[in-house]
Order: structure tokens, then C-alpha cells, then sequence
């Protein structure tokens, strides 16, 4: 799996790179020479990892100084669980954008809560007005941030 | 100069600015533990409340709350691996590791004490600095400024990861922070570059959306995954003698949290270079100081010399920044430029009065600093159960609540949808390079380096065209570069010629 997600990530960065390289070409000097310093480079690395990964040696791993993913789980419950996670994100974002985050910060708490915790009624609903009066008394008494109502309110009037 | 600095002390603990001191870190101790809410939005929605203040008591309330802001960032960078603050992301990588470990005790002991020496060292060196400092920032221009960001790029790149393969990755993702500080309008010829036609990436990729993206989501993804709290089936033990061995770690470490604490105060002078990259350069410093290949794997994994080393760095580097704040009125960080706003609106000019007429002025700032630090440190320690009790949250309860605040925290950078996506888009790539085992740091302190990088490259370009390259500095910086690379490759083999010599 990690080699995919390698070759993949180093397929992106070349695009990228090779796109910033020939988009760079038509602009002034002075705008053009750090992409071209950097996008070459970069074009050549990434085509390097992409022809290392596709043609190197199998099952071979280097860990980076970095954050690992827990493997506890099996690999098909780790995929069903990394699919709900990126769900709830991805919704929670989409509830932003319709409702606002006034309403979409204690539907998703709620929701969360019930749907994935299965927490009971009372402790759900609680739970869910300490962080909405949290959310309400910091970020929109106190530091009076600007929060749209959101584009499903706006075009109900 | 030694009366200067009592009445400096004096001057603080007079009950008005001790008051406005203590009220200072009550607000920075919770914007720093709140994700998103930057320490530089903090000090610029404070401003206005400094009109009626001597010039003692504002800057005791926005140095009091500002230099402790990074240290409380800590706090939840390591208990739940979002980055409190953009300069706390570098101590989530071995701090949130521990705290899944069930040692969130001994990372904030540790955090917390690096802390507070990386914050009395930053201020000593304020002290001490200020009349010889001048030469030494003076003799940097353009050319070895840009060698300077090209160091520290070639510091994380090489060291974040393990081989040669691990090079090509950290140099990949150093360079796609490069390419992705690109975006946005070129302050030279005004040219929208990579901005797909929206407005909002004129500005540029801002860098809240995407640590938080980066460093949070794949995190969030992990909790649910694993179903369980962040520190998981580990229990927590007794959490003060876990902070208790993170303390006793700072001395067992001593040196390298001095080291550390020097990196983040010359960062912090070094104009332009930010506090963001103080944390990173202290991170590779402290990798670099495994003895082999298989120690330095051990890093990411939840080494306390990965807390130690961001943790001194982060405050030290306000202490350094400082400096040519006050000195030459050039302030090192966009949070020193709202405080360099602060001066002005008090009637200071920065310059050669701070250092004569209003010298108590100035060591009063070296104090602030040193008592917002005990006072914070002391303050964290004596909430560290309570704190740390939160790994022991079921994931349930904390995933909404973590959702709210790294949404919320990505939203309040420009106040736009468009930063959550940002987020978004960021926390695939951040779980990607995770997946694939590529290191973030690099992508991080490429994308804080692009545009300092660029500016410097242009100017010497222009100014010298390729006779920068020969300039004595430049080439010292070079040599330092390739030094950083090879060293990897140099300790691998002498590891191998070791065993080969064992066997």
C-alpha cells in the first residue's frame, strides 16, 4: 500500500513540477527564475522516487522521522474505519457550507455522538450543548468572528 | 547596565504592569492551547487596548501573552497532535507519539522545561546581545540570507528520513514546499503564479490552513481507525512522575537543549526567517544528534530529544527576535512587526534610545519574558493531570470536538470556506506522505522558507549576478549544506565498518 501511496504522491509532484516548469517559461525573469530553479529539480527527484518505486526492490521500507498509522487493526477494518473518518470530515465541511457552523457545529457533535459513539439520549444531548455553548460563548460573544450563515440559509431567505 | 537591569525588574513588578502581565498570560495561555488562533492575530486584536498604558504595563500585557503562547501551543500539539500554534507543529512528531505511548506526562515535563530554559536563555541572550549584535546581522545580506534557508531546508530534508531513498523524500517534499510557496501573486513582477484563476490563492497558501490540514487530519483518521482514546490501551501512569522524568530529560540532555535554545535565539534574530522555521532547525539539530542510523529511526516513534529540542527553540527564539526589533527597529517575525506597531503607538522609536535613554524600558522586556515563562510553567504543572487526563478520553468524544476546533482554526485565517478546503486537500496529502512514509517536516519549513527564499535569490541575482556565489559566507553556508547532507551517508558507513569490525 505505502508504495502506491508513494508513487502516487511522486506522479503529483511531477505534474506539478513539470506544469509550474512550462507555466513559468512564458513569465518575466524576474518571475520565472525561482519556479524554474526549484521546478527542474524537483521534475527529476520525483521521476527518480516514481522509477525507484516502480522498478526497486519490493517490500523494501525506510520509515521517516515521522507520525506512523497504528496497524493494531486489520487491514480491511483499517480501510472501512479510514473511509468513515474521511466521511465525517468531508460531511462535517459540507454541513459548513449549507447551515453554518451556528447550526453545523452541534449537528455534527450530536450526530457523532449517536451515530459512531452510540452514546445514549441524555448524554449526547449535554455533551453537545457544552461544546455549542463553547463554540457560541468564545468564538461569537467573546471574539465576535465572523461566521456565515451558511448557503442553504441564505437562499431559504 | 547592571542598575538598568534592576530597575528593569523593578519597573515589572510594580502591581499595575505585574497585573497587566499576569492578565496577558491568562489570554496567551489559552490561545495558545486553542488551534488556529495565532499568536500574531492575538497580538494585533490587543493593540488598540494599549492606548492608555505606559509603555511598561502594554508591552508586560502583549510580551506576556505572546511569549506564552508557544509554550501552551505545546501543550496540545502534544496531547492531540494538532498544532496549537504554527510554530508548535515541528513537537508534535515525537510529543504526540509519547503521548499515544501513555508518556504525555514525561513529553510535557519535557516541553514545558525546555521551555522555560529555551525562554531564559532567549532573553539572556537579549540582554547580552544587544551592543554587539549589530556587526554580526549587519555582515548578512541577501546571498547568505538565502544560503541560510537553503542550510535549514538541507538540515530537516536529509535528516527526517533513513537512506538514500529517505534523502530523495525529504528533499521531494522540502521541494514541494518550495513549489507550493510559489502560489500567489510574485512580489516581483506582479505575476499570478499557479493561482488556477481564484482569487483567494493570490494571496498565497496560508500557512494555518495547511499545517492544520497537514498534521491534524491524518491524526483525526488514526483515532477513529484504532477506536480507542489517544493514549490508547497504554495506561497513563502517575502522570507527575512522568513529567518529573521529562524534566530530569532536559538535563540528561542539557546540552542539546542549549544547542537547541542557541538555534532558536539566532533564528529569532536573523530578520525574516520567522519562528516557524526556529522549531524545524532545532528538530533536524536534534535528529542529527542520534549517534547512528537505527537511533535516529527511533525518532518520530516518541524520542523525548524531538520534544527537547522545538520545545527550547520555540521560545528562545522570541528573546532573539527581539533584538533587531529593538536595535534597528527590523523586526524578525510578523508578530514582532505588530509589536514593532506597539512602539510606535506608544511614542518609542526602536533604535539607539532603546539602548540609552530607555535601556529599564528595554531589560524590562528581558523580563516579562523570564517571569511569563515561570508563571506559565508553573501554571501547566500544576494542571498537568488534568490535562493529561484528556488522552484518556474515549476517541468518540474527542473526534467531533477536535473536528470543531481544527475546522473553526482554519476558518478564522482569512475567515473564508476556502481555508477549510485548503485543509481538506492538505490533510490527504498529509495522509498520504504518511502512508507512504514521507516525511511532512520538510514540506513544512520548504513552504515557511519559499518566499524568504525567493526574495533573497532574486536580489542577489540581481545585485551580483553569479558573483554571490563566491561571497566567503555563502560559501562557509554552502560547504555547511553539503556537510548536513553527507553526514547521513557518512554515519551509515561508519556504522556499517563498526559491525563489519565487531563481527
Amino acid at each position: 500500500m505505502h508504495n502506491r501511496a508513494s508513487l502516487g504522491l511522486a506522479i503529483v509532484i511531477m505534474v506539478l513540477a513539470g506544469w509550474g516548469t512550462l507555466s513559468a517559461l512564458a513569465w518575466p525573469l524576474k518571475a520565472k527564475l525561482f519556479p524554474l530553479v526549484i521546478g527542474i529539480p524537483l521534475f527529476c527527484l520525483a521521476a527518480a522516487e516514481a522509477l525507484w518505486t516502480l522498478f526497486g526492490r519490493r517490500g523494501e521500507r525506510q520509515a521517516a522521522s515521522d507520525f506512523q498509522l497504528s496497524t493494531d487493526q486489520a487491514p480491511e477494518v483499517a480501510r472501512r474505519r479510514t473511509l468513515v473518518a474521511a466521511a465525517w470530515t468531508v460531511g462535517f465541511f459540507v454541513l459548513i457550507v449549507l447551515l453554518g457552523f451556528q447550526i453545523a457545529v452541534p449537528v455534527l457533535v450530536f450526530a457523532y455522538l449517536k451515530l459512531q459513539g452510540k452514546e445514549g439520549w441524555i448524554f449526547a444531548i449535554v455533551f453537545t450543548a457544552a461544546v455549542w455553548g463553547f463554540f457560541y460563548g468564545l468564538f461569537d460573544l467573546l471574539l465576535h468572528l465572523p461566521f456565515p450563515p451558511g448557503v442553504l440559509l441564505e437562499w431559504l431567505g | 547596565m547592571l542598575e538598568a537591569l534592576l530597575e528593569g525588574l523593578l519597573l515589572v513588578l510594580q502591581w499595575k504592569p505585574f497585573a497587566f502581565m499576569l492578565a496577558g498570560i491568562g489570554i496567551g495561555f489559552w490561545v495558545g492551547l486553542l488551534p488556529g488562533i495565532g499568536g500574531a492575530t492575538t497580538l494585533a486584536l490587543m493593540l488598540p487596548f494599549i492606548y492608555n498604558m505606559q509603555p511598561v504595563e502594554a508591552f508586560a500585557f502583549l510580551l506576556g501573552m505572546h511569549s506564552v503562547v508557544a509554550t501552551t501551543g505545546d501543550v496540545t500539539s502534544i496531547l492531540f497532535g494538532v498544532p496549537g500554534e504554527a510554530t508548535t507543529a515541528a513537537i508534535i512528531l515525537d510529543g504526540h507519539a509519547m503521548a499515544k505511548k501513555g508518556e504525555a506526562g514525561r513529553a510535557l515535563g519535557a516541553a514545558l522545561a525546555s521551555s522555560l530554559v529555551g525562554a531564559l536563555i532567549g532573553a539572556a541572550a537579549l540582554a547580552l546581545a544587544i551592543p554587539i549584535v549589530r556587526p554580526l546581522v549587519l555582515t548578512f545580506g541577501s546571498p547568505e540570507l538565502f544560503m541560510l534557508a537553503i542550510v535549514g531546508l538541507a538540515f530537516i530534508a536529509s535528516l527526517s528520513a533513513q537512506g538514500a531513498r529517505g534523502m530523495v523524500r525529504g528533499f521531494l517534499a522540502g521541494g514541494l514546499g518550495l513549489f507550493l510557496a510559489m502560489v500567489g501573486q510574485d512580489p516581483q513582477a506582479g505575476v499570478a503564479r499557479f493561482t488556477l484563476d481564484t482569487l483567494y490563492l493570490w494571496q498565497g497558501l496560508d500557512l494555518v490552513p495547511v499545517l492544520v490540514g497537514l498534521f491534524a487530519i491524518p491524526e483525526i483518521i488514526d483515532l477513529v481507525v484504532r477506536g480507542t482514546s489517544i493514549a490508547g490501551n497504554v495506561p497513563a501512569g502517575r502522570i507527575s512522575r512522568g513529567a518529573l522524568e521529562g524534566v530530569k530529560d532536559v538535563f540528561r540532555h542539557w546540552w542539546l537543549t542549549v544547542r537547541c535554545a542557541l538555534i532558536g535565539t539566532f533564528v529569532g534574530i536573523t530578520p525574516g526567517l520567522g519562528g516557524a522555521v526556529a522549531q524545524w532547525m532545532a528538530y533536524g539539530h536534534a535528529t542529527q544528534s542520534a549517534r547512528s542510523p537505527e537511533e535516529r529511526s527511533r525518532f518520530g516513534q516518541g524520542d523525548v530529544r524531538g520534544v527537547l529540542g522545538p520545545g527550547a527553540a520555540c521560545n528562545s527564539k522570541e528573546g532573539g527576535a527581539l533584538i533587531p526589533t529593538i536595535a534597528f527597529g527590523v523586526p524578525g517575525s510578523t508578530s514582532m512587526a505588530i509589536l514593532l506597531g506597539g512602539f510606535f503607538l506608544l511614542g518609542l522609536v526602536p533604535g539607539p534610545d532603546m539602548l540609552t535613554k530607555h535601556l529599564p524600558v528595554t531589560f524590562s522586556l528581558v523580563w516579562t519574558i523570564v517571569l511569563a515563562n515561570i508563571i506559565t510553567v508553573g501554571a501547566c504543572f500544576l494542571l498537568l493531570n488534568r490535562l493529561t487526563a484528556l488522552t484518556a478520553v474515549p476517541g468518540h468524544l474527542l473526534v467531533p470536538v477536535i473536528l470543531v476546533l481544527v475546522f473553526i482554526g482554519s476558518y478564522t485565517s482569512n475567515s473564508s470556506y476556502a481555508d477549510i478546503l485548503v485543509t481538506l486537500v492538505f490533510g490527504a496529502v498529509g495522509y498520504f506522505m504518511v502512508l507512504a512514509g514521507w516525511p511532512r517536516a520538510p514540506l513544512v519549513l520548504g513552504l515557511v522558507l519559499g518566499k524568504i527564499a525567493e526574495n533573497y535569490l532574486y536580489i542577489s541575482v540581481a545585485r551580483y549576478e553569479a558573483a554571490w556565489l563566491t561571497r566567503p559566507v555563502v560559501l562557509l553556508l554552502l560547504a555547511i549544506a553539503i556537510g548536513v547532507i553527507l553526514y547521513p551517508a557518512f554515519q551509515a558507513w561508519r556504522s556499517r565498518t563498526r559491525k563489519a569490525a565487531h563481527a
